[in-house]
């Protein structure tokens, strides 16, 4: 109250910032130890992690917040080291897919040695309860990062687990050799690796059904992967409690036939008290047509996760992007990232 | 002297891209630009409110106190708040400078301020009836408005809302929906209802009074005294401060008004055209334009309301040549002058008669 902000650490950051430069409320400050290529495209970060950090579940992710150019942005990843490595050296890495005509991830190849980024607690419950029970993992691509995480934590292998693993080749599967080292060392684990150039889905299909007995899927990968994989589970009888996901990116599905084809849309966005009217593309994200029209919301993840970019939507309809539920039309709040318009909206930023 | 239809276009593409090579620009310099402010505004605060304690040991620091107080509560109101408060650098994603986010020192919830000031009085400038800014329903500045009683000792009126500014900067919405006085209009719609604007005015005021009269003057213990007093002459002097400043954007001698109807469909040619006549600048050194927040630079802030204002004095170049190709009056002048405009336009119309406001379309 003394300083006008909600929290005397936010009167302070200016002050506080000067000392420290990359402090932000809230967040937790963790050093890059080493950057290495897994493969073509996905790199490996280690860092050490500030000791406030209160940990993670094998299986969460985090969100890693950079300043470029004078901004605060966002991306979500998940851990992909084990529990030990956190417990024993404060340490974790994160396994990032680098797209190069991206905004965000070819920063990450830029970060020196010794670099501080800023981290959130570890989130998500995409989890594999412990003590561990029987398990089928199938991840594709970068769905990986998290399952690696949750297997390479197992102290003891008790319970059988196997792990499909969907990848452009052996040279495209990135933490392959810590997995095979794995199933080297734990008879009770089994790692097949599901080569997507030769094999068919139809073929891990096949191989996931003839495990449905096993007590427990986690599937992780792309959006349009995983809805294949758990049709065909839940095609063969494996009950939806059975399958637990993790979705990776957005299944941006072409707008509902509820939008009035072809028609343009277009959405009022109020902001401090100005009303911006802005022309919308149905395709994409409410956040990406209000910044191509220059208006700037607070946002984090862009994926739905952080809930920075929750706006009180007053009228209109709009799909997530994540799952394809319908909102309603009446005034209620949205995640502009994860949001695609059905009709008209009036949105206050 | 008015333009074609495709005046007004060109006139909207040239003006639309100045806009967009600061945009392109903004980056690293603007963010540790806004942060060197903030910084100075927190210094400035702290130190000040820590020197009036120590007038105990000779006045003087108890004046420098003050002055740095003040200083920190005009850097808070105008370089940092307003322009915040107009999503400025809601780019840069901060905890702090982002519009939806960010509240300042002054009596005004920051909520009221970007209905009015924001969207009403920067939507629809010196539009006689719809801006409200145009004299606060206080002043009588051209003939367009009925000659009172009252405004025989508008001269007062003026001074006084000078030395209350923040309240009446606070109280402007509340007028406006006839809150606690007068008739509703029907023709107001209002985003809050009556209570709302009720609590936010009476909490944020509170908070205000309790601050600067209760808390701090109640931990200086035997100086709570002159604690208070400083408060109160810090208050006064960045009161003072802004409303001249604001007065110098919009009640100088040679600026337009318009009538609702002839703005009735405009164009964004016509739009921009608008702010430019309803709008002066004035002159002077750097530190200058940013102690008002660079509202010195009024047009180049009415036309480009969103981009960092420490652009404006460059841009500013760059509008006055486009505006003397238009052949569009450019109103700009010293401090001086322009104040004293202002202060000639509020005595002359505190008599009846006079003539018209300058009509522009």
């Amino acid at each position: 109250m003394l300083g006008n902000q909600s929290s005397l650490t936010l009167y302070l950051l200016p002050l506080v910032q000067r000392l420290v430069p990359v402090f932000l409320p809230g967040q937790y400050r963790a050093r890059l130890l080493c950057r290495q290529w897994q493969t073509a495209d996905m790199l490996q970060l280690s860092f050490k992690v500030s000791g406030r950090w209160p940990g993670f579940v094998p299986g969460q992710h985090l969100l890693l917040t950079l300043q470029h150019q004078g901004r605060y942005i966002s991306r979500t990843f998940s851990i992909c080291s084990p529990l030990s490595l956190w417990q024993s050296q404060q340490q974790i890495q994160l396994c990032c897919k680098i797209n190069r005509a991206g905004e965000f991830t070819p920063l990450l190849n830029q970060l020196k040695n010794g670099a501080v980024v800023n981290i959130s607690t570890a989130q998500g419950d995409f989890c594999w309860p412990q003590p561990a029970t029987a398990a089928v993992f199938v991840a594709a691509g970068s769905g990986i990062t998290p399952v690696a995480s949750m297997l390479l934590s197992q102290r003891h292998g008790l319970a059988p687990v196997s792990l499909f693993y969907r990848c452009r080749g052996s040279e495209n599967a990135a933490l392959l050799s810590k997995l095979q080292q794995l199933a080297e060392r734990q008879p009770l684990f089994s790692l097949t690796l599901s080569d997507s150039r030769t094999e068919p889905a139809e073929t891990l299909q096949q191989r996931l059904i003839s495990n449905s007995h096993a007590k427990q899927f986690y599937l992780c990968g792309p959006a349009a992967f995983m809805q294949h994989m758990r049709m065909a589970l839940t095609n063969s009888g494996v009950s939806a409690t059975q399958i637990r996901q993790e979705q990776f990116g957005l299944a941006i599905a072409a707008p509902a036939e509820h939008s009035a084809a072809g028609m343009p849309l277009s959405a009022s966005f109020i902001r401090a008290g100005i009303s911006t009217q802005v022309k919308l593309n149905p395709q994409q994200s409410l956040l990406q047509s209000a910044e191509q029209h220059g208006l700037a919301p607070s946002f984090g993840c862009r994926m739905g996760v952080c809930f920075q970019c929750v706006c009180d939507k007053v009228s209109g309809q709009v799909r997530d992007m994540r799952s394809g539920a319908l909102s309603g039309h009446g005034a209620e709040q949205i995640q502009l990232c994860v949001s695609q318009p059905l009709t008209e909206l009036v949105i206050k930023l | 002297m008015k333009l074609t239809t495709e005046q007004f276009t060109a006139l909207a593409h040239e003006l639309d891209s100045v806009k967009q090579q600061v945009q392109q620009q903004l980056g690293d310099a603007d963010a540790r630009y806004i942060r060197r402010v903030l910084l100075t505004q927190r210094l400035s605060a702290l130190s000040g409110r820590i020197l009036m304690v120590l007038g105990f040991i000779t006045p003087w620091l108890w004046l420098l106190g003050v002055l740095l107080l003040a200083l920190a509560k005009i850097l808070d109101n105008m370089e940092i708040g307003h322009n915040v408060l107009h999503g400025q650098y809601d780019w840069m994603n901060d905890p702090v400078l982002h519009s939806k986010r960010y509240e300042w020192d002054i009596a005004c919830d920051a909520g009221s301020w970007q209905r009015t000031h924001n969207f009403e009085h920067h939507t629809y400038t010196n539009i006689i009836g719809k801006d409200r800014d145009f004299g606060y329903g206080l002043l009588r500045l051209s003939n367009d408005f009925r000659w009172r009683l009252r405004n025989l000792w508008q001269g007062g009126t003026y001074l006084l809302l000078s030395m209350l500014f923040q309240w009446g900067v606070s109280y402007h919405e509340l007028a406006a929906q006839r809150v606690f006085f007068g008739k509703k209009k029907a023709d107001r719609h209002s985003q809050v209802s009556d209570s709302e604007l009720k609590k936010a005015f009476f909490g944020k005021g509170a908070r205000q009074l309790i601050k600067d009269y209760v808390f701090f003057p109640l931990i200086a213990g035997p100086m709570w005294l002159w604690v208070l007093c400083g408060n109160l002459l810090a208050n006064l002097l960045r009161n003072l401060w802004t409303s001249t400043v604001i007065f110098c954007g919009h009640f100088t001698k040679e600026v337009y008004v318009f009538s609702a109807a002839e703005c009735e469909g405009e164009s964004r040619g016509q739009w921009y055209y608008r702010q430019m006549l309803g709008s002066s600048n004035f002159t002077g050194p750097t530190w200058l334009h940013i102690l008002t927040g660079h509202l010195s630079c009024q047009i180049e802030h009415h036309l480009f309301p969103d981009i960092p204002a420490r652009h404006y004095p460059a841009m500013a170049k760059q509008v006055q040549a486009i505006a003397a190709k238009y052949a569009i009056p450019y109103n700009t002048g010293s401090f001086l002058r322009q104040y004293s405009t202002v202060f000639l336009r509020i005595m002359r119309y505190s008599l009846p008669g006079g003539s018209k406001a300058v009509k522009a379309l």
